[in-house]
């Protein structure tokens, strides 16, 4: 698990992540949220004790990253994955990185076949696309086995291919009971991927909650249903509009779109008159569309940067 | 967590335990020095600096003991032309020692150094430690084919004392291996290599040829006191001293604990 408690970090006169405290819990994905500029990084390199906070503190597992003797087998992280000196193979690389924490060499053989760079490996890491960077700083994050991953915007550059194989092998390292963070501007991808959502904006804690409920407080219930029989769609409407806040639109080809009203309900409504129906689901906003109203609003909300400091 | 197995099919214990104390395997230090060692020797700007120090060596040594022979110098230890040679093979170490950390921060690879080994003293003590190693074989390999050299050129204008031409090479060496820490504090000071080097080539060069080239007595013992001056005396042999040998290694060793110190000071305090 990792703890934030308090962490701050101001650049001279800005304030780049402002009083953070969360955890983040084992054996399931979190995703990491926020605009360009959000602190999102800043959070994660202090976690990873790159960056030094002005207040508070990061643990991992109830430790200072720092204080990890092998942090490799504690903590695989991800953050640049360009940052490799451009001559030196990918393979010497992750034999330096496994050297410094006492792992086995042939653990690094394993992860380059893992992530699917065996065969450039002895090439110069100058030469890779951002793509096989990328593996490579995959590469890098699982070497030492460990039990939390943190991995900034790992799909960047990656391949449709190579997006799906993250996303698998996220789920899957979650799936074994490890603790994943990870950040990413892909909406989509993250509605796939994570289980729990920390969002923030102007460095500021906006949301931290399960991907479920965030969805769910962002889009009110409604359901969409097909149902055949023009009679019955009739009968079905004025019973639903018969219920207090529940409204109705039926388009051209008979489909109905029910507001304030979850599938479950218009399905037992329907059930209940004897209504035959050729489809039900839920409506739900798209992680996209829900993560833009609520920073939409912060953005708002932080533009008012006086008034919010007044509040403090 | 009790019995999960990973996908490699080995135990979980790395989960359970992440950073047990007692594995037989190496971290800490002893890993921050493998893991730098095998950094220095993956680029090529290693063995180039290695070998530009040899020739500069070979071609110094070679000159020195001509004009030796040529002018009708005394005798004087066949060392000597090696110990002097280091006036300028030391920027062969200069150079490796500062590109083996300002490459880090150019790159940005310096955060995967600092991942893997997070307390930054452990990385500047580990970086200063393997190009100090290096400087001091290769110091003592250039002087031993430096003095090689110099006894073919001197021809007869050298004498050959064993215990004194060995205690010799093993000062350049001594030297190179501090001006190595030395560099390496530089170098994390500045993070960069034009500001390093500009320091390190006015320290060791540009500032004792000056004060040489003024002369005088206080400009003298000014020099004397400078990282270079000093292993100059404890090189050379037969030259008057301002004082022994253990004081001249001394000075030198000030000085590279002084920027050793004002690096870690620099890389601790910095985000990275």
């Amino acid at each position: 698990m990792i703890s934030l408690r308090g962490l701050t970090k101001r650049y001279g006169g800005t304030l780049a992540v402002d009083d953070l405290t969360f955890d983040i819990q084992t054996g399931r994905v979190t995703g990491f949220l926020g605009p360009n500029g959000a602190g999102k990084s800043t959070t994660m390199r202090m976690i990873l004790g790159l960056d030094h906070p002005t207040r508070g503190r990061a643990l991992i597992a109830g430790r200072p990253y720092a204080d990890l003797r092998r942090p490799l087998r504690a903590v695989g992280a991800m953050l640049d994955a360009r940052a490799v000196h451009p001559a030196r193979s990918g393979r010497t690389h992750l034999v330096a990185q496994a050297r410094a924490n006492g792992i086995p060499v042939r653990r690094v053989d394993e992860v380059l076949e893992t992530v699917g760079l065996t065969k450039a490996a002895r090439r110069p890491a100058g030469t890779y696309s951002l793509g096989m960077s990328g593996r490579l700083g995959v590469a890098g994050a699982l070497l030492g086995d460990p039990p939390v991953l943190i991995l900034d915007e790992p799909v960047n550059g990656l391949d449709p291919d190579g997006v799906r194989w993250i996303r698998r092998l996220v789920r899957d390292q979650a799936a074994e009971g490890r603790t994943v963070f990870l950040s990413s501007h892909l909406m989509s991808e993250m509605q796939l991927t994570a289980d729990h959502l920390v969002i923030i904006g102007r460095g500021r804690l906006l949301s931290d909650t399960s991907m479920t409920d965030f969805l769910a407080a962002a889009s009110p219930a409604s359901a969409r249903a097909s149902v055949p029989d023009p009679e019955q769609r009739a009968t079905l409407v004025r019973r639903l509009m018969a219920i207090d806040g529940v409204s109705v639109e039926t388009s051209a080809d008979g489909e109905l779109t029910v507001e304030g009203s979850t599938a479950a309900e218009v399905g037992d409504l329907a059930h209940h008159c004897g209504v035959r129906l050729h489809g039900l689901s839920d409506i739900r906003v798209s992680l996209e569309q829900a993560y833009m109203d609520l920073t939409a609003r912060s953005v708002e909300y932080a533009t008012g940067g006086t008034a919010e400091r007044g509040r403090q | 967590m009790t019995t999960t197995t990973t996908h490699g099919g080995q135990a979980a214990s790395p989960r359970t335990a992440p950073d047990a104390p007692g594995r037989r395997t190496p971290g800490g230090f002893a890993g921050a020095v493998a893991s730098e060692w095998t950094k220095l020797w993956s680029v090529r700007a290693a063995y180039l600096c290695l070998l530009a120090g040899l020739a500069i060596t070979g071609v110094f040594t070679f000159y020195y003991a001509s004009i030796a022979r040529i002018n009708d110098h005394p005798v004087q230890p066949v060392g000597n032309a090696a110990a002097a040679s280091a006036v300028i093979s030391q920027f062969a170490v200069v150079i490796l020692a500062t590109v083996a950390v300002t490459s880090e921060y150019s790159t940005g690879s310096v955060r995967a150094t600092l991942l893997w080994v997070p307390r930054r003293h452990r990385v500047h003590a580990a970086k200063a430690l393997v190009t100090a190693v290096v400087a001091f074989l290769s110091g003592a390999v250039f002087a031993l084919v430096g003095t090689a050299v110099a006894w073919g050129a001197f021809d007869g204008r050298a004498s050959l004392d064993i215990g004194t031409t060995v205690q010799q090479i093993l000062a350049v060496g001594a030297y190179q291996a501090l001006v190595a820490v030395l560099t390496v504090g530089v170098a994390f000071a500045t993070r960069h290599p034009a500001g390093a080097l500009s320091i390190l080539i006015t320290l060791l060069w540009a500032l004792p040829s000056v004060l040489l080239g003024l002369g005088g007595d206080t400009f003298t013992a000014v020099n004397d006191h400078l990282p270079h001056g000093a292993g100059d005396h404890f090189m050379h042999v037969g030259a008057d001293a301002p004082y022994t040998s253990a004081t001249a290694i001394l000075i030198v060793v000030a000085w590279a604990a002084a920027a050793h110190l004002i690096g870690l000071f620099v890389l601790r305090r910095t985000d990275a």
